[in-house]
């Protein structure tokens, strides 16, 4: 990757464009642009993964917003797979960072949970695992 | 001028660490080389935002994607399977998923039982013992009583939590009458060895911070080092050095900033993987004494490869069961349909494992089932599918073929410019069968357990996490490599204590197995140390 490369140009506001085709506001989710995603978390994933920054340049310079629908991805996946893995990871990276698109799909990331260790024994006690002792032994004798 | 160690140790993984702390705790003066570094936990990206970003690139499972400098490139272009693997002290349990079963009985006879492969020199009963210890070492979490097991000692630690998923579906194979069985992981439920357990955050393939998963940088190292052992991390062994007798004296190594050196041992110990260990061996070749490779007088060094073929089938229930959960590692476990069945058109057969599914972006960008989906359809999919699924993996027996194999790539070198290993690997007609047919019984599985949906990731390429078979065990030095206490039968001071030795797969996870087997040859080594041959 050449400097330049690394610094690749990201017409944003042709990127949130794009964005809104590839997540709009459907079946009561917001669209991209409606919480404001790539806007508040694009550099944040781009600093996390600099990688994207080129191919993402060249998927954002390569489709013509107002031309561009969702089918038009599947030929940039063929044309050119590393702009459309950018493309996509990027748009949906910002997307699902955001707090409010986290409470409506009910997700609150990867958290610590406690829980009992010995709580096993009720489900022991309850019976679950009766049927699976009662069918007996299932593995295969072999000679030593 | 080095000083010679009583054993060298090559690669601090999972062998590496349990042989190396076996024999310093009896007295061995143990010298480990290891390419990586120590992991730092506070580094692993399991508790930041950007996770599902980082498993994509510096913290991705394949060396070829995040190119670290400890780590060689697997050239694996003429492959149907991707090798998976980590470099640093824990080697690849870094950032294994940490499912913890034995091999079982028949898994040693194949040939004997089902007419295929070649049976192992040693049995099941042999390993009985350093099953119970290994598990004690590391603190495994489980039930005792499997039915698909010989009954054994209990695990120090109760099992780790079923969770929504596991419970449905342990209740849809009671329905169907089918085997269930909670996992056993190397992941703690309880405090154990001064350690902490588990807090079901579901990164574990990205190493574990809380340090629950056992990896040897947690449970051997630590020890090997207080019974004396050096562990020289940034070395990078470029070959095995043969003296005059025949015997290996050592092992050229490359520090970090590509000054040679060469330690001298008594014993060399590689522990390496079975796509290092191998390359290693290869690298080792010497115009004079081994021109094939050292210890490979039989031709084998690289060939039988085997990686389990591997499938996914995931199901979605209509209600939300946190699928993104829960250890990553297995909640239950299926051997229904391990066990050979004459009325099937294949032998042997797999294990399955329940894991959780992952966040957001693995939901939609899966590295495993699903498919991308975008515009208004994909709120409709997510609402449908996000947080509601399950998915059974599928390990595959793999039978071996010599044809599946490692070598010297004559273009692609590591940072060292040392060779980097190609492997050549084709999943065969029978495994195509066998996994055909468990793919479809796992999806009767989950709908049985209440999915609404399911959907079949088939033997997907991204999935080399079983390394095996490479260097293999037998008492006929003119069809193995190794010997039954796993000592080369070309050079009697030269060990393998990875899963290179492995004679067949079994369809259940190697590192329980690659552990005991390595406790095992270090212990022969402890007992017959008066009868071992050393360099003059
Ligand atoms: C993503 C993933 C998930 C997995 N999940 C499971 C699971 O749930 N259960 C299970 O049983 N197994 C699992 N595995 C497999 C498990 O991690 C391996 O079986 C096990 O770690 C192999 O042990 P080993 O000692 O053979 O090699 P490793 O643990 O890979 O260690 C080899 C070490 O040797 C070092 N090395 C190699 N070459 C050189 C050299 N030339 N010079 C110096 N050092 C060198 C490497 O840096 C490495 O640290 C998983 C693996 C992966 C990648
Ligand atoms: S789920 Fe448990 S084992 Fe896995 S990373 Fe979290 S604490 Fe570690």
């Amino acid at each position: 990757m050449t400097v330049a490369d690394a610094n690749a140009e990201i017409d944003v506001s042709r990127l949130e464009e794009l964005a809104d085709v590839i997540l709009p506001a459907a079946h009561g989710m917001p669209s991209a642009s409606e919480v404001n995603s790539i806007a508040a978390y694009l550099d944040q994933v781009l600093d996390w993964r600099g990688d994207l920054r080129q191919p993402l340049a060249r998927a954002v310079a390569a489709l013509e917003p107002s031309l561009f629908t969702v089918d038009r991805l599947s030929s940039l996946h063929q044309d050119d797979e590393d702009a459309y893995v950018a493309l996509t990871t990027a748009v949906a990276a910002c997307y699902y960072l955001s707090p409010v698109v986290r409470e409506q799909i009910g997700y609150p990331g990867q958290v610590a949970k406690t829980y009992d260790p010995y709580s096993y024994t009720e489900w022991v006690a309850e019976g679950l695992l009766d049927p699976v002792m009662e069918r007996g032994p299932i593995w295969r004798e072999a000679p030593e | 001028m080095t000083y010679r160690a009583d054993v060298l140790v090559i690669g601090a993984g999972a062998s590496g660490g349990v042989a190396a702390r076996h024999l310093a705790e009896h007295g061995f003066d143990v010298v480990c080389l290891e390419q990586g570094d120590w992991p730092d936990r506070s580094a692993f990206p399991g508790t930041r935002p950007d996770w599902e970003l980082a498993i994509r690139r510096d913290w991705a499972m394949s060396p070829n994607v995040r190119n670290r400098p400890e780590d060689y490139p697997v050239v694996h272009d003429d492959s149907d399977i991707e090798p998976l693997m980590y470099n640093a002290v824990g080697g690849s349990m870094i950032i294994y998923a940490g499912t913890w079963p034995r091999m079982l009985p028949s898994d040693f006879r194949v040939r004997t039982l089902d007419g295929v492969a070649d049976d192992w020199p040693i049995a099941y009963q042999d390993l009985v013992p350093y099953y119970d210890a290994i598990d004690r070492q590391i603190g495994v979490s489980g039930l005792a009583g499997d039915p698909a097991y010989p009954p054994h000692d209990d695990y120090p630690l109760p099992p780790l939590p079923l969770g929504v998923a596991g419970r449905r579906v342990a209740e849809g194979h009671n329905r169907l009458g089918w085997h269930w069985w909670p996992e056993p992981n190397a992941i703690l439920s309880a405090p154990y060895d001064g350690r902490r357990p588990c807090v079901q955050r579901g990164v574990c393939t990205s190493g574990c911070a809380e340090g629950a998963k056992a990896s040897t940088d947690l449970t051997h190292w630590p020890k090997a080092t207080a019974a004396g052992a050096r562990l020289i991390t940034g070395a990078r062994v470029s070959r095995i050095t043969l003296g005059p007798q025949g015997l290996a004296t050592g092992a050229v190594w490359l520090d970090r900033a590509g000054v040679e050196h060469h330690q001298e041992a008594d014993v060399v110990i590689l522990a390496a993987n079975a796509v290092g260990t191998a390359r290693l061996l290869l690298l080792s070749a010497d115009d004079r004494h081994c021109p094939d490779g050292l210890a490979n007088s039989s031709g084998l060094v690289g060939r039988r490869l085997m990686m389990h073929p591997f499938s996914v089938v995931t199901g979605w229930w209509d209600d939300q069961v946190e699928g993104w959960q829960g250890h990553f590692g297995a909640s239950i476990t299926s051997y229904q349909f391990y066990e050979t069945d004459p009325s099937r058109d294949f032998v042997r057969g797999a294990k399955w494992a329940l894991s959780p599914v992952g966040g957001p972006l693995n939901h939609i960008l899966p590295m495993r089932a699903g498919n991308e989906v975008w515009g208004a359809d994909h709120h409709e999919l997510m609402g449908r599918t996000f947080g509601r699924g399950a998915s059974w993996a599928i390990f595959g027996e793999d039978l071996p073929e010599e044809s599946n194999r490692v070598e010297l790539d004559p273009d692609r070198a590591d940072s060292h410019g040392i060779p980097a290993p190609r492997v050549s690997y084709r999943i065969s007609d029978h495994s195509r069968r066998l996994m055909a047919f468990q793919e479809e019984r796992a999806a009767e599985s989950l709908t049985a357990s209440g999915c609404q949906e399911t959907a079949v990731a088939s033997m997907i390429p991204y999935s080399g996490w079983h390394l095996m078979g490479t260097a293999r065990m037998g008492e006929n030095p003119a069809n193995s490599v190794v010997n039954s206490r796993q000592q080369t039968h070309d050079v009697p001071n030269l060990y393998i204590a990875d899963a290179s030795v492995f004679v067949t797969s079994s369809g259940v996870n190697p590192t329980c197995t690659i552990t005991a087997l390595a406790l095992r040859t270090a212990d022969l080594l402890v007992q017959r140390r008066s009868e071992q041959k050393v360099p003059a």
